[in-house]
């Protein structure tokens, strides 16, 4: 998760700490005082969802799954997350809402001392039930929006899920939880960035993340409707000086990109150009602290069926699963050469990543996507847009010469 | 003073909801053991050998490939609401660590 509001526009987040080790810099209060040793837990508590989306990394449908983690293995679970120092869990499907024990479990992390966040398409949230959240200790809610409401409906495969997704962070808002615009940008919505920001800011929402597309799940079967590098790199591009432009308003917004580590270089060479050297080598010693793309590290993912998964999108692959083992042992488990090779993966990368200079902040970006095209778990990302003279310049100059 | 662990049957739980689950088990060399190393989701066995040789291919001269579902897993674990305790008679296990 890389923030362009603090690294372009300086703008402190409760993030600072975890994300780039800067938590004494930092005016807001912290999630964490330290740079996070453990992953942030994304746990899809189940398969289902009131919605059927074109995108869902989860596959998730409109039936239950069989198997799913109950109550009391769900509690179990953040017991064995706490003690392992797991910092977040973000209680993600499906649809989490569709559980009637989100409640209990939410108020259970919270306990524990976990920070308990959600991902929700939001279209079940109701004023009461937004309380009820709030009052378990909920500390975010982000809900998920692909587009002005004709895409934002056919996206998500439902007429009226823009109104209602709208309505549920109305009454998130107003019931004073932290709420946070997730949207997945493809060619189908790309168009829309700066409408939908703008709609929902009107709202009084003033944290907004977008996700580049990965290639697990539903979305491996829309690699098509994924962004040509260029137009990714014009897209975040736009997103940088919307940023940017809010700020200059005023309007201290916070804005994100996960998914895609090219973004991290980009947003170094960006500063380069717009803000000058001194900017630009400010941006690239938090990225270095924030550590480049953190599957298998400083993320990790927990399905409904207790499997455990190097991101949440990578779901075709399993460590292990937390009714056989602990989390903690499955996650440390360096006999899983995967894993080993995983987190050593600046050895191994090969192509423009082996020599690109900002390999230090990136890592080779999505090691799903180079599976998922090259059947290469260390090829290139398909989605870096990063130009041949952004990645290594002196060869360039020298072939130039 | 040796004790026995004491094991349950993880209850026969689904592994896999969009397609069946497969235990992966690679040997890095022939003398070597096999190694237990996840689980890769595929609809058939000869995709889930794809599937795994893509993940472990540069380092395996063995892949196993076993249904999740057909694994019976006896552990001292214990977060699985329908583990099954397993009484063992005093000394006829020989399987036993010094605690």
């Amino acid at each position: 998760m890389i923030s362009i509001s603090k690294l372009l526009c300086d703008l402190d987040a409760e993030g600072d700490g975890l994300r780039y080790d800067a938590a004494t810099e930092s005016s807001k209060s912290q999630i964490t005082n330290e740079k996070q040793h453990r992953p942030v837990v994304v746990w899809n508590l189940t398969k289902q969802c009131n919605l059927y989306c074109s995108h869902c990394y989860a596959a998730a449908d409109t039936e239950q799954a069989p198997g799913e983690l109950t109550t009391t293995e769900g509690k179990r679970l953040l017991d064995d997350l706490a003690e392992y120092g797991v910092p977040v869990v973000l209680f993600s499907g499906g649809e989490p809402l569709v559980r009637d024990d989100l409640l209990e479990l939410v108020s259970y992390a919270a306990d524990l001392d976990i920070r308990p966040v959600l991902s929700t398409n939001g279209t079940l949230i109701t004023p009461e039930k937004a309380t009820e959240l709030r009052d378990a200790g909920l500390a975010y809610a982000g809900i998920s929006v692909d587009g002005l409401p004709e895409r934002n409906d056919a996206f998500r495969g439902k007429e009226g899920a823009f109104d209602a997704a709208v309505r549920g962070i109305r009454a998130c808002l107003k019931a004073g939880l932290k709420t946070g615009l997730r949207y997945t940008i493809t060619e189908h919505n790309v168009d829309d960035l700066e409408g939908v920001v703008g709609l929902l800011h009107d709202e009084g929402v003033d944290r907004f993340c977008f996700y580049h597309l990965d290639y697990g799940g539903r979305g491996a079967d829309i690699v098509d409707a994924d962004l040509s590098p260029e137009r990714k790199r014009a897209a975040v591009k736009r997103l940088c000086d919307l940023t940017r432009s809010y700020h200059d308003r005023g309007a201290e917004i916070e804005t994100l990109l996960v998914g895609n580590y090219a973004d991290a270089a980009y947003l170094v060479e960006y500063a380069r150009r717009h803000l000058g050297e001194t900017t630009a080598d400010h941006v690239a010693e938090y990225l270095r602290r924030n550590g480049g793309d953190p599957a298998g590290e400083r993320i990790a993912d927990i399905d409904y069926q207790g499997n455990i998964h190097l991101t949440q999108f990578w779901q075709g692959y399993s460590l292990g699963n937390v009714r056989d083992r602990s989390f903690g042992a499955i996650w440390n488990d360096d006999s899983n050469p995967l894993l080993q090779r995983l987190r050593e993966r600046s050895e191994h990368l090969t192509g423009r990543c082996a020599r690109c200079q900002y390999q230090d902040i990136c890592r080779g970006a999505s090691r799903l996507r180079a599976l998922a095209v090259n059947d290469d778990l260390f090829a290139p990302d398909p989605q870096c847009y990063l130009r041949e003279e952004e990645v290594s310049p002196a060869t360039t100059a020298l072939d130039a010469d | 003073m040796v004790e026995k662990p004491e094991r349950k049957l993880v209850g026969e739980q689904p592994h896999g909801a969009v397609n069946p689950e497969w235990e992966v088990f690679v040997r890095d060399d022939e003398t070597t053991p096999l190694r237990h190393v996840g689980s890769v989701s595929a609809p058939s066995a000869e995709i889930a050998h794809e599937e795994a040789t893509k993940l472990f291919a540069w380092y395996a001269v063995d892949v196993w490939l076993c249904p999740s579902e057909e694994t019976r897993r006896y552990s001292t674990h214990s977060l699985d609401a329908n583990a099954e305790s397993m009484s063992i008679d005093s000394g006829e296990e020989k399987r036993t660590h010094e605690l």
